[in-house]
């Protein structure tokens, strides 16, 4: 099995010593993040997410199942994560690794049980038919901060997404095409975020890092994963193991962590209505004006 | 597949193998060849299931088992049927063993699991105590959790453990009548056992699993682990005592004898037929093709250990069963020191 | 099954007649079982675990795949600890079976691996792993926490270094996350009933320090809550350190009496009580 190559001593040193005094590696002050960039694709549902080199794309379908026998109101959600061997040679296809698991559960908390999208809307006929949601994450790179990435990827193409109309007279069931009905967004309750705080040096008080490199991720002592909504509501707060950290300094991540839902919160806004603007071609009439551009 | 090597050489396996060989065998920790390791056994221990039990062997290893019952619709039930009776199907008990430092898929475990349904499920007739009435039944899900460390094979223990949570299973009095929706009794004082306590009890009582080795013409019964290394067979025998309604007029002559039924008997792989680590090629029957060099012989060296070849007489089965079903052998030991476990 | 929150605010007392900061009857016992290298056995409440360590022993080369048990201080110069829970199909109330790549337990057992690869002196047992070997025999709320305490205990019966325990509890809000109501009251140690119906976090401290090892919030909650439910937490977890320590004294002092250890000189522990 195939392990990740890990840092040299030097490295180490070096990435360590500088964090002592305050500088890190790539330039960046503690809680500065890397510009982040989001892409809507061409299709409803797709959206593209980089921090740095880390590049995440997220794409959401959709398709009328059978709801679960024990939830027949309610419709199917499910948020499906593999790290194929294009990410490091570390992952392996069908063996899921530490990463993965926790990624995984990490989206599954945030988004699925903090019921950000309202799975009883994706219900059509009681205990017949309903919608499944389906995101596939798919990491196309990494260099570190993979959750929060991820996170705001699926939160990105879920809003984006459309499902096509549908209607129910007695018990025929009809899904219209998008050129018959406009497609409609998904019943969308509130957006999380994670955050993560990493911890360095061996009493974890060294520095608090925002969205951090591969590099660094290796040589972290402990790390924290916040998230939040921009109500500041806390979804899901998971320190799992690592070094031990002042309780206080939860407070104050969590404050931090508030801050940056917010404005992750802002750019998803503002990118979904430049997204909208440029889809926008002037409405019917203009659609169905015979004039050209000439 | 039984259990993994022990990590012992082939002079010490032989000396094993030797003393193991003569009559009467001597045993590394000095039982009886008949003598099982002393047990302790606590029955009721888990509040929230219908039965459970806890044995604990003095060697330490320890295994827990909880019944639990759930009231599940029988499929298809044709209420134009004639009454065929109790039809009842042995898919209603579940048995699930979980052996730490083992997947709970591998091979060895579901082995264990299905070596012990099959002897509950054997005769047919436990599945018809699960039966409630036409259209509904009891689904029985008995786990089986061993606690300690593999120690040796751990079959025996857990069979014995299985035995008494079954003894102590009790499911709610039925209230209802016929072919309507069950309704049961709330006090659970007034609930009954699935195996009937003295008096009135007939028909099979829960089987008893026991692990029996040869070695040489030695049939020794609850192998340790280095037993089990040098064993050339490796039996597990079901066995169930059968109580019949006695009949008034008859004298009761015989009163003391259980009658015991064999159940089933299933070949165990005892690692002492793996190829030890260690061995060259040429005397590795596994390697099939050519040996590596023609020094090593066929020839049995003496004090060095060679693994067994072939199969096991019908003499020695027969031998087995002889010794574990005659009156006052080991099945009947163990049934009545089970017997003085109080039951809660 | 609805908690009736209203009755809380009436008397202050909870569905099982607890106060607001009040833990479970704690039982723990180590030195369970003679086979093992360390044992422990573990009630909060309803909630009973168990915890059978084995090692340090020689690193197995991975093989029984590295699905199960998960190794975090990098073999090598440090020991392994692999954790495995085993939730006993018999452990709730209906039942459920959990298969063992179901990924909420691999997440509890990254955790507990984790928390104490981090506390136990590793770099002592180079090329070598620790075992733990979790079952879950009643589960009734607060899990996480249990079996990082029966895992401390288990460690100590060993005689593992570790720089201190790890004690565990969790915490919760008597308000849910609709009613933004700011009288809310914080709760220790929820059972399963409590922890349904309220936002709860678990939290594990090192020994009796402020210093937070794990702390993990699976449901909806205020961010001004997190600061109460901490602090009672912590308060908590210092509580449960005393009492896994009070276990772990009355055992050795049992087995000085017994016989079976020899008092040392040095020992200033007052074996009369």
């Amino acid at each position: 099995m195939p392990r990740e190559a890990e840092p040299s001593l030097n490295e180490r040193n070096f990435v360590s010593r500088a964090l002592e005094e305050g500088l890190r590696v790539d330039g960046r002050k503690f809680d500065q993040c890397r510009p982040v960039s989001l892409k809507f694709g061409d299709e409803f549902g797709v959206a593209e997410v980089q921090f740095g080199k880390t590049k995440v794309l997220v794409k959401v379908s959709a398709e009328v199942t059978v709801p679960y026998t024990d939830r027949p109101f309610e419709g199917v959600f499910s948020i499906a994560s593999e790290l194929s061997p294009m990410v490091a040679p570390s992952f392996e296809v069908n063996r899921p690794t530490e990463t993965e698991v926790l990624l995984s559960r990490m989206l599954e908390k945030t988004i699925r049980r903090s019921g950000a999208l309202d799975t009883e809307s994706l219900c059509l006929v009681a205990g017949k038919k309903c919608w499944s949601i389906r995101a596939d994450v798919h990491v196309l790179s990494l260099d570190g901060n993979l959750t929060d990435a991820a996170c705001l990827a699926v939160v990105a193409a879920l809003r984006h997404f459309r499902k096509p109309d549908s209607s129910i007279e007695g018990e025929i069931l009809t899904v219209y095409t998008p050129a018959e009905r406009e497609p409609v967004p998904l019943s969308w309750l509130h957006s999380p975020f994670c955050i993560t705080f990493s911890y360095f040096g061996e009493e974890g008080d060294t520095a608090v890092l925002l969205d951090t490199t591969w590099l660094e991720e290796q040589l972290r002592t402990s790390s924290c994963t916040f998230s939040l909504n921009r109500h500041g509501e806390i979804c899901q707060v998971s320190k799992l193991g690592g070094v031990s950290i002042d309780a206080p300094v939860f407070v104050q991540c969590a404050q931090v962590a508030l801050a940056k839902s917010k404005e992750y919160t802002e750019l998803v806004d503002r990118k979904l209505a430049e997204d909208a603007k440029s889809r926008d071609k002037g409405g019917l009439m203009a659609e169905l004006t015979a004039e050209n551009d000439r | 597949m039984a259990t993994t090597h022990t990590l012992l050489s082939p002079a010490e396996l032989n000396y094993l193998h030797t003393s193991l060989s003569l009559r009467p065998p001597i045993r590394s920790d000095g039982r009886l060849p008949t003598q099982f390791r002393p047990l302790t056994a606590e029955t009721g221990i888990l509040q929230g299931t219908n039965g459970s039990a806890c044995v604990t062997f003095s060697d330490g290893a320890e295994a827990i088992v909880g019944v639990k019952a759930e009231i599940e619709k029988t499929p298809d039930a044709q209420s134009g049927d004639e009454d065929k009776g109790k039809k009842a199907r042995g898919d209603w008990v579940e048995i699930s063993v979980e052996i730490p430092s083992q997947r709970d898929d591998d091979a060895g475990t579901i082995f264990l699991g299905e070596m012990l349904r099959e002897a509950l499920l054997g005769d047919g007739e436990f599945a018809k105590k699960l039966w409630i009435n036409r259209r509904f039944h009891w689904r029985l899900h008995i786990d089986i959790l061993l606690l300690s460390p593999a120690l040796s094979y751990p079959l025996p223990l857990l069979s014995l453990t299985t035995h008494l949570a079954l003894l102590a299973t009790r499911l709610p009095k039925l209230k209802s009548e016929g072919d309507e929706d069950p309704m049961f009794d709330d006090d659970w004082e007034s609930s009954v056992f699935v195996y009937p306590r003295e008096g009135a009890s007939e028909g099979t009582r829960p089987p008893i699993t026991l692990l029996v080795v040869t070695v040489g013409d030695n049939v020794i019964f609850d192998p340790s682990k280095e037993e089990l290394a040098v064993a050339e067979t490796a039996l597990a025998v079901s066995v169930a005592e059968v109580r019949r309604e006695k009949s008034r007029g008859e004298m009761e002559v015989d009163t003391k004898g259980r009658e015991l039924k064999l159940l089933s008997i299933r070949t165990i792989d005892p690692p002492s037929r793996l190829t030890p680590p260690g061995v060259p090629n040429g005397t590795a029957t596994a390697t099939d093709g050519k040996p590596a060099s023609n020094l090593a012989s066929e020839t049995p060296v003496a004090g060095v250990w060679k693994a067994p070849l072939g199969g096991t007489k019908f003499s020695v089965v027969d031998g087995i069963v002889q010794a574990v079903l005659e009156k006052g052998g080991v099945a009947d030991e163990v049934l009545d020191g089970l017997d003085g476990v109080e039951l809660a | 099954m609805p908690l009736d929150t209203s009755t809380y605010s009436l008397a202050l007392l909870r569905v099982d007649g607890r106060r607001w900061n009040e833990l479970r009857r704690l039982h723990a016992q180590i030195r369970i079982q003679a086979a093992a290298d360390g044992s422990s056995y573990l009630e909060m409440g309803n909630t009973k675990v168990m915890c059978v360590l084995t090692g340090p022993s020689e690193a197995q080369q991975q093989q029984q795949g590295q699905r199960r048990g998960q190794a975090t201080a990098g073999g090598g110069k440090n020991a392994s600890i692999n954790v495995s829970i085993v939730v006993a199909g018999f452990a709730s109330v209906d039942h459920k079976k959990r298969g063992r790549n179901d990924k909420r337990t691999q997440e509890l057992e990254l955790t507990i691996a984790k928390t104490f690869a981090s506390v136990v002196h590793t770099h002592l047992f180079p090329n070598s792993s620790i075992s733990l070997a979790l079952h879950v025999l009643s589960a009734d709320g607060s899990l996480l926490a249990a079996l990082l305490n029966a895992a401390t205990l288990a460690l100590i019966d060993a005689g593992i270094p570790m720089s201190d325990y790890i004690a565990a509890c969790t915490a919760g809000s008597t308000s849910s996350y609709a009613a933004a109501d700011d009288s809310a009251d914080p709760l220790l140690d929820l059972n399963t009933q409590e922890e349904q119906e309220l936002p709860f976090i678990t939290v594990a401290t090192l020994g009796e320090t402020d210093r937070v090892a794990v702390l993990n919030c699976e449901s909806r909650v205020q961010v001004s809550r997190l600061e109460g439910m901490l602090a009672v937490a912590v308060d908590g977890c210092k509580e449960v350190k005393q009492l896994l320590d009070k276990a772990i004294k009355a055992k050795g002092a049992k087995m000085i009496r017994e016989g079976a250890a020899e008092k040392s000189d040095a020992m200033a522990m007052d074996l009369d009580e």
